[in-house]
């Protein structure tokens, strides 16, 4: 070949080469292009719930932007208030009466029943085992009413216990069905060695499993933390007076006897209901996505 | 281990046993005995045999409106909200340097979730005088009574769910990082372009955690009660456009409280959804690869 | 029917790294060329660049006549097996040989001929109902295989093949690779090969010619035996054979009386043979090399020897191989093990003989055999 032919050929590879790199950069703009609006498109509301929040009531309607052009606390002074005897400090009290033992419950028997799936062999395991799939699949609405009944046969209406208690039995089976996943993912020799050291199985659990199983145990209760907060049809059911509300059920409460006009009240009460759940998120954002990547969680 | 009881394990599950019993299992029973019953919560349910189911499917037109709202806003959010959240994991599997700033910002709006802020916030942004209006109008448009009219009203809600396709997506992208490099360019030997490559390899081998997704957001879809219940007061307005099964019920068993008649609705509700979940299984065999333990 | 060529080939990554310095390859038509070289010398990239996996930065790659720096993977005449193999793993055996060819929508009556030469030549015909996922190590390896060989490349590529399966396989593996080879030929189907592995028993059982190559460079491409015989430089001395060659420094004098290599305290009289091979004539500072197996304990009695200190010795069945000091530099010798007699080996100094038509001398500084005649 001669030397011409070889350069002409250089210089089409560099060519094409350059326009590889042309095409991925073109390509890798549009995918930014097309993330970027998509984002914007989907974080706005939230921006503009926010800035609305701030705004004066004459001002919601009047003005897409998110900017209050004359800020105002007033809609959470008021909605702060209530117009009920009780602030919303009340409520926040009463939510996070609801969510600390729900959570811890459903910590405590997920991590067992899990445990006791992933490591042991007992009469009927797989017929249970189906039957966590089908609760997964079940939808509550059936069960719902015959469930009404029976707190209401146990005295456990306007009380927390319903909101409590089927969860501290392992009664969400997503959570039970991801850490059978994460458990069924972790080897077992360090447990066998501890089994050999003279560790019994509740040790074991304790010792071993637990601090294994620690982050996927972080992922339930954040997520159960998160569900709870946002959790409306069960108190809109079991809870009937007003000092035992939950924010969800405030915010409802406060949507139907505020002033028709009394906008920047409800936007400002949002922001308030929404402001636990987007700091819990902010700060754990790493253990919710990958709770959701490996365990594949509802949402 | 060996020299364990054989009951060890039911010790440990135990507290699921009783919860399934007591909370699933019976009132499952029971939902089911009083769908035949006409029981008004003051006085003992009275046995009606199929009464309850027949008038549900002879007369009762308020149930039939609410079962084909239903079934339209399933059938149209379940697929938007999966084919949006596919389509943005794609992008994202591109190795782009930002992919964990909008995988999180795309997920914000899933962690707020069927909360009762954001439908309250839905209820404002498409407002006769809201934030979408004003845009529509910016674009030369007519600003549109969403929620008067019943050809939006329903569609607002599948907006709604299909904002919060954030977990749905993670889920996606997760199974499209794991799958292995060296069968796109296998692919790429065999000369399969982009397209040829995304079907025959891409595709098939996420269909696992296409099926979950479909199953988990079908079920989800079919109760939806947050986002009708609070934009529209509990109403299902504007006329029952948005009146969903699950506002239908809880209508008759909490505020009528016609609990026979409710559980009926909720069985039926019931059955539609483990039907399509059979035939979901059913025909999964066909189109879901399962990645099962190796053997031979 | 075609050969490869690679002329001045260069790659740099994305990220500035430099993986592949200029490197320029004549692989012929037929011929089995393995690739082989520590562990990230660029082989894979290499091959990959050959396959149309990853750009190629400069200089030029053709696959008979046709250059084919430009070319899409499936365009180029190429089939490459991966050290995974790269099943597709929800497809049936059939159908992942017959990807390709569905691809190109050709007709089925070929597709199911293709398929079954394929797998009669493989022996793999009772698998072509099965998943990946239900095949053995060797029968995934041998679908893979059959994947490439179905669509009749010009050129095969192979990325480690056989480095996933157990040691008995492998060397089954070997064996069954270079006889396809050798039909293929007979056929008259192109069965040019590009072999990338990392072990050196399979390069020098396998290779018609092996490409030594070190950080992105060759070092050497020969047949074997050359390369065995006559390593042109310190790294492939050092890189082929078992145990390694014996490598030290050493100073070489001449003079009247004729020529010696001093190492340490130590003189040892080299024939005229060897001064005739140098092609670097000055005295001076020199690394020298033997194999283990081209040094052996002194017979008694004989002169010209070299001492040294047996410090261990490992029984290997038919041979022995003694861990020795000479001059401060550790030596490996092979022995045969009949006869040999430990208990004076572990007396400590014992004599070596140094076969010294085996004996190679290397510059000290750039690493070339300055004793490979001209
Ligand atoms: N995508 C990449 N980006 C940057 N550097 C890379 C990339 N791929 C490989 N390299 C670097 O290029 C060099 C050659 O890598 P290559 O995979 O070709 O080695 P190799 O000879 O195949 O090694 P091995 O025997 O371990 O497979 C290595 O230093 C590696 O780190
Ligand atoms: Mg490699």
């Amino acid at each position: 070949m001669t030397t011409t032919a070889l350069s002409a050929i250089a210089l089409e590879t560099e060519r094409t080469n350059r326009m590889t790199r042309r095409l991925q950069r073109i390509s890798a703009a549009v995918r930014y292009l097309i993330l970027a609006g998509v984002g914007l498109v989907m974080l706005y509301p939230l921006i503009w719930l926010i800035g609305a929040s701030f705004k004066t009531n004459a001002e919601i309607f009047a003005d897409p932007g998110f900017i209050p052009k004359e800020p105002t606390l007033n809609g959470y002074i008021n909605g702060w208030k209530t117009s009920t005897p009780y602030t919303f400090a009340t409520f926040f009290w009463n939510t996070f009466l609801i969510i600390l033992p729900k959570t811890v419950g459903t910590a405590i028997s997920a991590t067992a029943v899990a445990y006791g799936f992933a490591r042991f062999e007992f009469p009927f395991k797989k017929l249970f085992f189906a039957t966590v799939i089908a609760i997964l699949l079940l939808p509550n609405v059936v069960t719902r009413i015959p469930q009404y009944l029976l707190f209401r046969d146990l005295g456990w209406l306007d009380s927390f216990l319903p909101l409590w208690v089927p969860s501290a039995l392992a009664g969400d089976a997503f959570f039970v069905f991801m850490l059978i996943q994460f458990l069924r993912a972790i080897p077992r020799d360090m447990e066998e060695a501890a089994r050999v050291d003279g560790a019994n199985t509740l040790q074991v659990l304790i010792f071993i499993v637990v601090p294994l199983l620690a982050p996927a145990i972080v992922s339930v209760c954040l997520f159960q933390i998160m569900w709870t907060m946002n959790d409306f049809l069960g108190p809109l059911i079991y809870i009937s007076s007003v000092d035992k509300y939950p924010i969800s059920l405030a915010l409802k409460l406060s949507i139907d006897t505020t002033e028709a006009f009394d906008w920047n009240r409800i936007l400002a009460m949002s922001v308030l209901a929404l402001a636990p759940s987007l700091i819990i998120f902010f700060l754990a954002q790493k253990q919710f996505i990958e709770g959701i990547s490996s365990g594949g969680v509802k949402g | 281990m060996g020299g364990d009881s054989k009951f060890l394990g039911l010790l440990y599950i135990s507290p699921y046993v009783i919860g399934l019993l007591v909370f699933t299992a019976i009132p499952f029973v029971y939902s089911f005995y009083l769908s035949f019953t006409d029981y008004p919560l003051m006085t003992a349910p009275v046995w009606v045999g199929l009464d309850n189911y027949l008038e549900l499917f002879t007369s009762d037109r308020t149930f039939r409106k609410s079962l084909s709202v239903t079934l339209v806003y399933v059938f149209t959010t379940v697929p938007l909200k999966l084919v949006f959240a596919l389509f943005i994991a794609v992008i994202l599997n591109y190795r782009l340097k930002m992919i964990n700033f909008f995988r999180t910002a795309y997920y914000v709006p899933s962690i707020l979730g069927g909360s009762v802020a954001v439908a309250v916030l839905w209820r404002y942004i498409f407002a006769k005088a809201g934030v979408v209006n004003m845009a529509l109008g910016f674009f030369g448009m007519d600003p549109i009574n969403w929620f008067g009219d019943p050809n939006y009203a329903l569609f607002i809600i599948t907006l709604l769910r299909v904002w919060q396709f954030g977990s749905a997506m993670i889920i996606f992208l997760a199974a499209l990082q794991s799958v292995d490099k060296s069968l796109y360019e296998s692919a790429a030997i065999d000369g399969a372009n982009k397209w040829q490559t995304f079907r025959s390899i891409t595709l098939p081998l996420i269909t696992p955690v296409i099926f979950f997704n479909l199953i988990m957001q079908t079920v989800q879809a079919f109760q939806e009660f947050n986002g009708p219940y609070i934009i529209t007061n509990g109403t299902g307005s504007p006329l029952k456009s948005t009146y969903l099964l699950p506002l239908y019920i809880y209508d008759e068993a909490f505020k009528k409280f016609d609990m026979g008649y409710a559980s009926a609705i909720a069985w039926v509700m019931f059955f539609i959804i483990m039907v399509l979940t059979l035939v979901a299984f059913w025909s999964s065999r066909r189109w879901v690869y399962y990645a099962g333990d190796k053997r031979s | 029917m075609a050969g490869l060529q690679i002329r001045n080939v260069e790659k740099v990554y994305g990220n500035k790294f430099k993986a592949v310095h200029g490197i320029s390859l004549d692989v012929k038509d037929g011929e089995f060329m393995v690739l082989v070289g520590p562990s990230g010398c660029a082989k894979s990239t290499l091959l990959r660049m050959i396959a149309g996996l990853e750009t190629i930065t400069a200089g030029e790659i053709s696959i008979g006549e046709r250059v084919v720096n430009n070319l899409v993977p499936g365009k180029r005449g190429i089939a490459m097996v991966f050290q995974n193999y790269a099943l597709y793993p929800h497809m049936k055996v059939f159908k992942n040989l017959s990807f390709g060819m569905r691809l190109q929508r050709r007709p089925r009556a070929e597709i199911e001929s293709g398929i079954g030469h394929v797998s009669r030549l493989l022996e793999i015909e009772e698998l072509l109902d099965r998943l990946p996922k239900q095949l053995s190590g060797g029968q995934a390896q041998r679908v893979a295989v059959g994947r490439a060989i179905i669509k009749k490349p010009e050129v095969f590529l192979f990325d480690e093949p056989l480095s996933n399966l157990d040691a008995k396989l492998r060397a089954a593996m070997r064996v069954r690779l270079t006889s396809l080879h050798k039909q293929l030929k007979q056929e008259g189907l192109s069965s040019t090969v590009v072999y990338v592995t990392h072990d050196q028993v399979e390069a020098m059982t396998m290779g018609d010619r092996i490409c030594v190559m070190k950080d992105g460079r060759i070092m050497q491409v020969a047949d074997p035996v050359t390369l065995y015989d006559r390593p042109e430089n310190t790294f492939v001395a050092g890189f082929i054979g078992t145990p390694e060659m014996n490598l030290f420094s050493a100073r070489l004098h001449k003079g009247a009386s004729g020529a010696s290599l001093e190492i340490g305290k130590q003189r040892m009289a080299l024939d005229p043979s060897v001064m005739a091979r140098l092609t670097l004539g000055d005295a001076g500072e020199v690394t020298a090399g033997i194999r283990p197996q081209h040094i052996a304990p002194a017979a008694a009695g004989a002169s010209n020897t070299l001492e040294g200190r047996v410090s261990h010795v490992e029984f290997m069945g038919h041979e022995i191989y003694l861990h020795v000091v000479i001059a401060d530099n550790a030596f490996i010798v092979v022995t045969q093990s009949a006869g040999f007699d430990r208990a004076k080996a572990s007396e400590g100094a014992m004599h070596f003989t140094v076969a010294q038509d085996a004996l190679h001398l290397f510059d000290p500084v750039s690493g070339k055999n300055i004793s490979l005649g001209s």
